[in-house]
């Protein structure tokens, strides 16, 4: 199989320590990136995706704080030598991060018009990006954009570079996006639900751009989305997360034809197919997300669950462990539980 | 279900429907352009079906809808509506005073269960505002209305003295369907009900729309840009771009043998939910042309793969080229078109 991974979270928790009370909004997450491959996370609204990718990049504001877990980044030198650095660890204000954040792993964003400042073009924004991790002239980076927003396929790049985010649509914008993340020769590029604001036709040009640059560069991709669709599209391998927990996790081909947890069994089942009979009903999940104040007992998903085991499902936490050689998941349909009663 | 015509006129028929936007510059405001949200478009709802509107974001769905509504008032052209006792009214040509007998038999169903109530009022206040402004005077025929429509939503009629923000989204999506219900519509008119839902929560919701359709008759014009939504909820489907309407058909026919390239970009680029179908998408190039200064000829040339000289020039009218199916391409007739059953079996 593959590889040491070049990322690996393992029992990542970050709280919200919020006055109405403790938000976990990660609360036990483990998975790995492979280099060259694409993980993608998938989960509804508040399920700690964005939270997942803000803790990587230890850009977690407060009240929220990584309470435990480990984010290893492995490197290897030019003798072959590897090492590894815990993300974690690290002061989040440091420069070790800092040049982490942007450099090694770069993020883009839902709504890109959000992430650019309005008043500086999207030249200045690109440039002032590369400086910030090379030590390269103003004109070398200035043409280094033009290149970047080439590749991004922005047409007339020597023109648009001196436009204003406000001036281009919302396919264009997230284009610079891209282009401003790969400025650095990222290793890990982190999209969080990078074509959620776009039309489908757009989408479709942003999810082949995304393919053909992993093609390229080889960089690893975690793709962090709601939409089972777009995860089919791309990823090698799936995070399925529900209330902060991984649920699930394996390769794609496993998950959408045997998925082993019933969250995913359920979620597969409920999402409206473009093949479906027109006029037909949907099978449905009980229910809706719990309040992340009002976190359930026991297994999390245990109140919407068709398969529930009263006894077990409220009362123990189940923990995301094997199923055969490839998938994971965190349900007592193929454990025991092994610890006492969660308090 | 009621799925019989009246006489054979429809319940809904839009007529070359237009409806510019003014662009305004300067000082003095001069008008120096106009979007067309909105361009010459004309399709027909039965009683007890739903027809879909879908393409891409700007291409004038919530125009179109606010328009039916009258929520705001068409630029041209007619939407011809069959009231409950029969007659057949033009609402986008009639005296907004000469509506308010009518209007009612019209509702909305909004995007964002979150802004679309307000958070002050209770969840019965807010049902029965529409009762009480029709004239349901007595309290306890109010609550007792209230109750009902809460059952027909699936809600727990206990639940009518709490405020909005103790629901869910998809609960209080079936509060405002419960409120656009009270007063007995034929129409309803869905703009985006379910894309602000989560995933699981959105089959509850489409489920929902489809039992009540049965129960009451109802007709339902569903505005949508999620195709795969469309094709559970649909008996028909309309395509719009740029303003226009490109292609018509029963929604199977639409989705396994379209025939505008526009529609079968919009499916290819459909993500399929099966890591087994990746496969060649037809990705349009360039992007939406701007409603304020559409392309000559087709609006969708400067994307099509089929373009010939002739759709650079000459618009191309909107035509059945079987029964029920219409559609507005020079060469709808000659070109071999993939649905998404032909990418399924790739
Ligand atoms: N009040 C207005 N003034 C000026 N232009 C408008 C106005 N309302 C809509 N438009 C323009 O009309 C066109 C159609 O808009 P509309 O809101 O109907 O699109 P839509 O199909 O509903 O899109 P979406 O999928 O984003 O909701 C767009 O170009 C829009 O910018
Ligand atoms: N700044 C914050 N303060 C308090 N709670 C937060 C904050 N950011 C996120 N959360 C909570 O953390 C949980 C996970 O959020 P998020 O990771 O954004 O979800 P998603 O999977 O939709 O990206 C949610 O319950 C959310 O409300
Ligand atoms: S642990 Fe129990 S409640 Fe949780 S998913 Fe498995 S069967 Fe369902
Ligand atoms: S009329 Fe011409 S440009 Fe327009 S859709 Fe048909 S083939 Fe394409
Ligand atoms: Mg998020
Ligand atoms: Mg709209």
């Amino acid at each position: 199989m593959n590889s040491a991974p070049i990322l690996t979270v393992d029992n990542l928790k970050t709280y919200f320590f919020t006055d109405e009370g403790t938000v976990k909004a990660v609360d036990g997450a483990s998975f790995a990136v492979q280099a060259g491959k694409t993980v993608g996370i998938v989960g509804e609204s508040g399920c700690g995706k964005s939270v997942t990718a803000l803790s990587i990049l230890r850009i977690i504001q407060r009240p929220g704080r990584i309470i435990d877990g480990e984010i290893l980044l492995r490197r290897v030198d030019g003798a072959g030598k590897s090492s590894e650095v815990d993300l974690a660890r690290l002061d989040p204000e440091g420069g070790e991060i800092r040049a982490i954040r942007g450099g090694e792993i770069a993020l883009v964003f839902q709504e890109p018009m959000t992430s650019f400042s309005p008043h500086y073009t999207i030249g200045n924004q690109i440039i002032e990006t590369i400086q910030l991790h090379q030590d390269i002239s103003k004109a070398e980076a200035r043409n280094r954009s033009i290149e970047l927003l080439r590749m991004v396929g922005i047409p007339r790049p020597e023109r648009r570079i001196d436009e204003y985010p406000f001036e281009l649509s919302g396919g264009l914008r997230q284009r610079v996006m891209i282009a401003m993340a790969l400025s650095c020769n990222p290793r890990i590029l982190i999209a969080d639900e990078p074509t959620t604001a776009l039309d489908v036709t757009t989408q479709a040009q942003i999810l082949d751009l995304l393919r053909e640059i992993q093609e390229r560069t080889r960089m690893s991709v975690i793709i962090i989305t709601h939409d089972m669709g777009v995860i089919a599209e791309m990823a090698d391998d799936v995070i399925v997360m529900y209330l902060g927990r991984v649920v699930e996790s394996g390769p794609v081909d496993e998950i959408f034809h045997q998925p082993k947890h019933p969250y995913t069994q359920a979620l597969l089942r409920s999402i409206p197919s473009i093949f479906a009979e027109p006029r037909s009903k949907l099978p449905t999940i009980a229910g809706s997300i719990p309040h992340p104040h009002n976190r359930p007992s026991g297994c999390p998903f245990h109140p919407r669950c068709n398969e529930r085991m009263a006894g077990l499902c409220d009362v123990y936490a189940p923990r995301l462990l094997p199923i055969g050689e490839r998938q994971m998941a965190s349900c007592f349909l193929y454990h025991e539980p092994e610890e006492a009663p969660q308090a | 279900m009621m799925k019989a015509t009246n006489g054979g006129a429809p319940l809904l028929e839009v007529r070359n429907l237009r409806r510019f936007f003014p662009i305004r510059k300067g000082l003095l405001r001069r008008v120096v352009g106009q979007v067309r949200a909105v361009d010459d478009i004309s399709f027909h709802i039965n009683r007890g079906e739903t027809l879909s509107l879908v393409g891409e974001s700007g291409c004038g769905k919530t125009t179109t809808a606010r328009c039916i509504l009258r929520a705001l008032k068409p630029t041209a052209g007619e939407v011809r509506f069959q009231t409950a006792a029969g007659a057949v009214v033009d609402t986008a040509n009639l005296p907004k005073t000469a509506l308010k007998p009518f209007r009612h038999q019209m509702q909305m169903i909004f995007q964002d269960p979150f802004s679309s109530l307000n958070p002050r009022m209770t969840v019965f206040d807010i049902i029965a505002e529409p009762l009480l402004a029709s004239g349901m005077k007595d309290r306890d025929e109010r609550r007792r209305r209230v109750e009902n429509l809460l059952e027909l939503v699936r809600l727990r009629p206990e639940f009518m003295g709490r405020f909005p923000h103790a629901f869910s989204g998809g609960q209080r999506q079936r509060i405002g369907i419960a409120r656009a219900l009270a007063l007995n519509p034929s129409l309803i008119v869905a703009d985006e009900p379910v894309s602000a839902l989560d995933v699981s929560v959105q089959a509850q919701i489409l489920n929902l729309m489809l039992d009540l359709q049965d129960e009451l008759g109802l007709t339902y014009l569903f505005v949508a840009h999620d195709l795969s939504v469309v094709k559970h909820i649909s008996d028909r489907v309309a395509v719009m771009y740029v303003g226009k309407i490109v292609e018509i058909a029963e929604t199977k026919q639409l989705f396994n043998a379209p025939s505008h390239p526009y529609t079968e970009a919009l499916l290819s680029a459909v993500p399929k939910p099966d890591p087994r179908l990746r496969s060649e998408r037809i990705v349009l190039k360039g992007e939406v042309a701007d409603p304020a200064q559409p392309p000559s000829g087709c609006y969708f040339h400067p994307r099509c793969a089929y373009a010939i000289d002739r759709c650079r020039t000459e618009t191309p009218p909107l035509e059945e080229i079987r029964p029920g199916h219409v559609v507005a391409c020079h060469r709808a007739r000659e070109i071999e078109l993939k649905g998404v059953e032909a990418q399924r079996a790739v």
